[in-house]
């Protein structure tokens, strides 16, 4: 299963649930949506691929790779403003990113990160886009992103929930949400890949992941249930 | 064509360079000199970034000398500014990634040329000093173009370490290969190939000439 770099902290938890209840034991890489794809796309074994976006499962199905003719929702992200508890910036609020009485906000890639164009149109909405523009540091994947705040070279970043809600984030920092309205829905979504001798495992992994049972409990760990 | 990242590598990889080869032409003049475990040691840790992924040299430079540790909240004091995400930091962490190909050609060339003429310039009255200035460099050239080239050649490839360090900031941290990263993951494959020509061009155009030069040395001991 080649999984995206904000499912890093959810995926132990929710693979752990899954080998508990069916004995099967899932193998998972992490990476950003965009290089999962691009690797897909050029031949990288897989039989699951679960992406932050709606954006590149479709270039998997475009490709002709995907066994369905369409990629499959499986939750909503959310995405936040995180620091370090330990920065004058705390409490974080709504107003902390109008205050701007910081140098370096942190975002992913918004060519290539759905996390990433999330943050820029959040601040477009918000009207802050022109003016931080100069202060943004770009990252990688939601993953570095997250560690340039947390090492203190950026004092906030817009960060998946996923990843603000583990134990580990939980401890160094805490978040505020923006508000959903901000942003277009943040709509991940996987692909079952064509050529995968174990099509059926992975769709019933999906199928799992997909029941209301688990979409129930996906607040848990960041997500949301996707409607 | 990227050329905002283009111009930007070129200057990295010049800073880098000259910065490079003052710190790298003592310190392999130093090694050079003699033997022993304290030069050993000198040499292992020079050589170290050979062998070290940048990805983990860009890493220690980004927590180790971030704002959280006492030595990165020394460096914020000299710079200005963290290490991360400035020109300044990535041509800290070039000069690191590309010090061992300074110093070792360096060293290389030093110990070749023939000690005797080193001692009969002593016996004339030659200061250390002096004996280095007109005797060792000038007979050393060749190695210290090589250096210099290297280290230049190899800052502009480098990537690893501006990945973890730089944030991908057009003209002050977006450098080639990081423009070339982004193409790839855009899928913007065209843009993306003519980037990995121009890189790869330039590569071939700074070493060809040095490889011409060795064949044509007649100071080499197996021409």
């Amino acid at each position: 299963m080649l999984a995206a770099a904000d499912l890093q902290p959810v995926m132990p938890s929710l693979t752990a649930a899954y080998e508990h209840a069916t004995g099967i034991h899932l193998n998972v890489s992490f990476g950003s949506s965009s290089t999962l794809a691009t690797q897909i796309m050029n031949g990288e074994p897989a039989d699951l691929f679960l992406a932050a976006d709606f954006s590149f499962p479709e270039k998997v199905v475009a490709a002709n790779l995907a066994d369905t003719p369409a990629p499959i929702a499986y939750a909503r992200g959310a995405l936040v403003l995180w620091a370090r508890k330990d920065s004058p910036l705390q409490p974080l609020t709504q107003n902390t990113l109008h205050d701007d009485h910081f140098s370096r906000l942190a975002i992913a890639n918004p060519d290539h990160a759905p996390y990433g164009r999330a943050a820029v149109a959040a601040l477009t909405w918000m009207k802050l886009y022109d003016r931080l523009k100069p202060q943004l540091v770009v990252a990688e994947n939601i993953a570095q992103t997250a560690q340039f705040v947390e090492s203190g070279n950026a004092q906030l970043g817009l960060i998946s929930l996923t990843l603000a809600s583990s134990e580990h984030f939980q401890q160094v920092g805490s978040f505020v949400r923006i508000p959903h309205t901000a942003y277009p829905e943040i709509r991940q979504c996987a692909v079952v890949m064509r050529n995968s001798p174990r099509r059926a495992e992975a769709h019933a992994f999906l199928d799992w992941l997909r029941s209301p049972a688990i979409q129930g409990n996906l607040t848990k760990y960041g997500l949301e249930a996707v409607k | 064509m990227d050329f905002q990242a283009l111009w930007l590598t070129l200057r990295l990889a010049l800073s880098t360079t000259l910065l490079l080869m003052l710190i790298a032409l003592p310190l392999a003049r130093w090694i050079a000199s003699g033997n022993g475990p304290l030069r050993a040691l000198t040499q292992t840790l020079v050589a170290l970034p050979l062998v070290l992924p940048p990805t983990v040299l860009g890493y220690y430079l980004l927590v180790l000398l971030g704002p959280l540790t006492a030595p990165g909240r020394m460096l914020i004091r000299l710079l200005g500014h963290p290490l991360a995400f400035s020109f300044s930091g990535l041509v800290v962490g070039s000069v690191l990634y590309s010090l061992p190909f300074a110093v070792q050609p360096l060293i290389a060339g030093f110990r070749a040329v023939p000690v005797g003429l080193v001692e009969t310039a002593a016996t004339l009255g030659a200061s250390p000093g002096r004996v280095f200035r007109s005797i060792t460099l000038p007979l050393a050239k060749p190695s210290l173009i090589t250096a210099a080239v290297l280290a230049f050649t190899h800052t502009v490839g480098e990537f690893g370490v501006v990945l973890m360090l730089g944030g991908n900031i057009p003209g002050a941290t977006r450098t080639l290969s990081i423009a070339l990263y982004d193409q790839v993951q855009d899928f913007n494959y065209a843009a993306a190939n003519r980037t990995a020509a121009l890189l790869l061009i330039f590569s071939v155009v700074a070493l060809v000439p040095i490889y011409l030069r060795r064949s044509s040395d007649t100071r080499s001991v197996l021409a």
